[in-house]
């Protein structure tokens, strides 16, 4: 496969992006395309490990670093784009501990070697970008503002950042540059809404958890934790929930029926992606933002105000 | 709002007001009805006392074992402040999830504790608020990983008839992330929705609304068309044969 050019970056889309939350992978590359940066997905690429091996020493990092590997010997770019907060975690975990530690690096690198797969031995010098660090970064809100052509007047956002985008800052401070998020208080996604028209509101619940990881096995927990952060952002008069991250659209957006079922009508409110909301106002068409994906129905409201 | 169900260990009258409660045996509280000290009446919500406890028989052994790993490669450095508790998002929800309590039975070795939590100890939900804010930089969202490999070593019988759903789900996790290199989502959602014994959700209006509307836009076909990553084959037997040969708890074939 070609080398990338200056336009163009190596992109990690994870099992979800390909699969159900295919709304988030299309906005985001539209809006990347739009922004001047070309996406370009990374062939034969395999699981994060999703936080569910983290208890298998350096197997966990095997995971995350075996696509880095790839990113730098197909398309020879030594960092790597990806939209998922969950996958990102998982990639500057690794990153992070095999810079610190020689021991696990030799780990990493021994299960390498067994699989024979690459030539070369991991070196720890590139790192993985979370897309709206990366887009804020690369490009900033500038060319967010000069891409603007059917701005979002009159939306009410509660941007919800999740977990893992800005946590913990052991692991995302990794370099001086670029620029990170603030961990306690992340700032990216409420410039770009107002960048692009948008009103964001105050709910407390920005960086609150929504229960994911044990989605399955303990639904409970993630209900109610759901259900406390929309039900917090609907009584600040928000019409919209923002997000970046899919497994955060698992809790939020595909539970949502149920979180209703269980807690009334408090908690029902549209979710939708940060980069969905991006592209609407960058002129593409709400077909091809895939609003009609998300469960719950946030096309009635973007249709109520007219965009 | 508290989802705990009480009945496990129920918190009796006794020192109700008492943060931690669980944390201490009912025995071990002393109550007057009436007291007076020194000639003052100390009678209320100033006459609860507690013994004081000796704890000792304990392993050190496990201290080492847990420093061996990655996930607890730093419990040496935690000093109990207990920042990860007060930040902790499972705390308010199951007052029993304390990692603070957590780290420092691991750090004693100190078994018998552990054994009382084996039911909340996989509550972790890693939303790493704990690892953001502690001042030593220990971990703790980790440590709860650690804590769930020294339970699954230790006690196999309790994981395999308390914690049966959970170690479901993370079997089907694994078979899907290092056999197939890649995660099926809806073979999740639908394998353990079969292990839980759920299976009647799975017909019922909301979740087969979600899956007429994924067919009906072709995201369920794009499932089907995920596939494998190539080469995978030589990944999984690295991974694999990694995993029989470390000698420490995170050893596949120790516990379960």
């Amino acid at each position: 496969m070609d080398k990338l050019s200056e336009n163009q970056a190596a992109y990690y889309p994870g099992c979800a992006l390909l699969t159900i939350d295919r709304a988030y992978n299309n906005s985001s590359k539209l809006v990347s395309k739009k922004m001047g940066i070309e996406l370009v997905e990374i062939p034969d690429y395999n699981c994060c490990g999703i936080g569910e091996m983290k208890s298998k020493g350096a197997a966990s990092m095997y995971m995350p670093l075996r696509n880095m590997m790839l990113a730098k010997s197909r398309l020879g770019s030594k960092n790597l784009v990806m939209a998922c907060s969950v996958c990102y975690h998982e990639f500057k975990r690794s990153i992070a501990r095999v810079r610190e530690n020689k021991n696990e690096l030799e780990a990493v690198n021994s299960i390498f070697k067994e699989a024979g797969e690459f030539g070369e031995e991991y070196a720890p010098d590139g790192d993985a970008r979370h897309i709206l660090e990366f887009l804020y970064n690369e490009k900033g809100v500038d060319e967010v503002k000069r891409n603007t052509v059917n701005p979002l007047k009159g939306l009410k956002v509660a941007p919800y950042y999740g977990c893992l985008y800005s946590r913990p800052s052991m692991y995302t401070f990794t370099d001086k540059k670029p620029q990170m998020d603030n961990s306690e208080r992340p700032r990216f996604m409420h410039d770009f809404l107002k960048a692009v028209g948008a009103e964001t509101v105050f709910y407390g619940n920005e960086v609150q958890c929504c229960g994911g990881r044990n989605l399955i096995q303990d639904e409970e927990t993630s209900f109610t934790l759901c259900s406390q952060t929309i039900s917090k952002a609907k009584k600040a008069g928000a019409d919209v929930i923002a997000l970046i991250c899919p497994k955060c659209a698992g809790a939020l957006d595909v539970n949502q029926p149920k979180i209703v079922e269980k807690f009334g009508k408090d908690s029902e409110l549209p979710v939708v992606y940060l980069t969905q909301l991006m592209a609407l106002a960058f002129g593409f068409s709400k077909k091809e933002a895939e609003f009609g994906d998300m469960i719950s129905n946030p096309l009635k409201v973007i249709n109520e105000k007219g965009f | 709002m508290a989802l705990e169900k009480q009945e496990n260990r129920p918190v009796a009258e006794k020192g109700e007001h008492i943060i931690a409660r669980h944390l201490i045996e009912d025995d071990n509280i002393k109550e007057e009805k009436n007291l007076v000290i020194d000639g003052v009446d100390v009678s209320g919500r100033w006459n609860t006392f507690i013994l004081s406890r000796v704890d000792s028989e304990f392993d050190r052994s496990f201290f080492k074992e847990v420093k061996e790993t990655v996930v607890g490669s730093r419990i040496n450095r935690c000093w109990q402040c207990g920042m990860c508790t007060a930040s902790c998002t499972v705390t308010p929800l199951y007052r029993r999830f304390n990692p603070r309590a957590f780290i420092y039975m691991m750090q004693l070795g100190n078994l018998k504790e552990i054994k009382k939590y084996i039911d909340v100890a996989w509550r972790c939900v890693g939303c790493y608020k704990c690892s953001q804010r502690c001042p030593k930089q220990v971990n703790p969202a980790e440590m709860m990983e650690a804590l769930g490999l020294l339970i699954k070593k230790y006690f196999p019988e309790e994981v395999k008839s308390k914690l049966k759903v959970d170690e479901d789900v993370k079997k089907i996790y694994d078979d899907m992330i290092v056999g197939h290199g890649r995660l099926d989502l809806a073979k999740l959602h639908t394998s353990a929705m079969q292990k839980t014994g759920r299976t009647k959700e799975l017909i019922g209006k909301i979740e087969r609304d979600a899956i007429f509307k994924m067919a009906k836009d072709g995201r369920a076909f794009s499932i089907l068309r995920l596939g494998k990553p190539h080469n995978w084959s030589s990944s999984k037997e690295a991974i694999t044969g990694y995993l029989k040969n470390i000698n420490t708890i995170e050893n596949g074939e120790s516990g379960v």
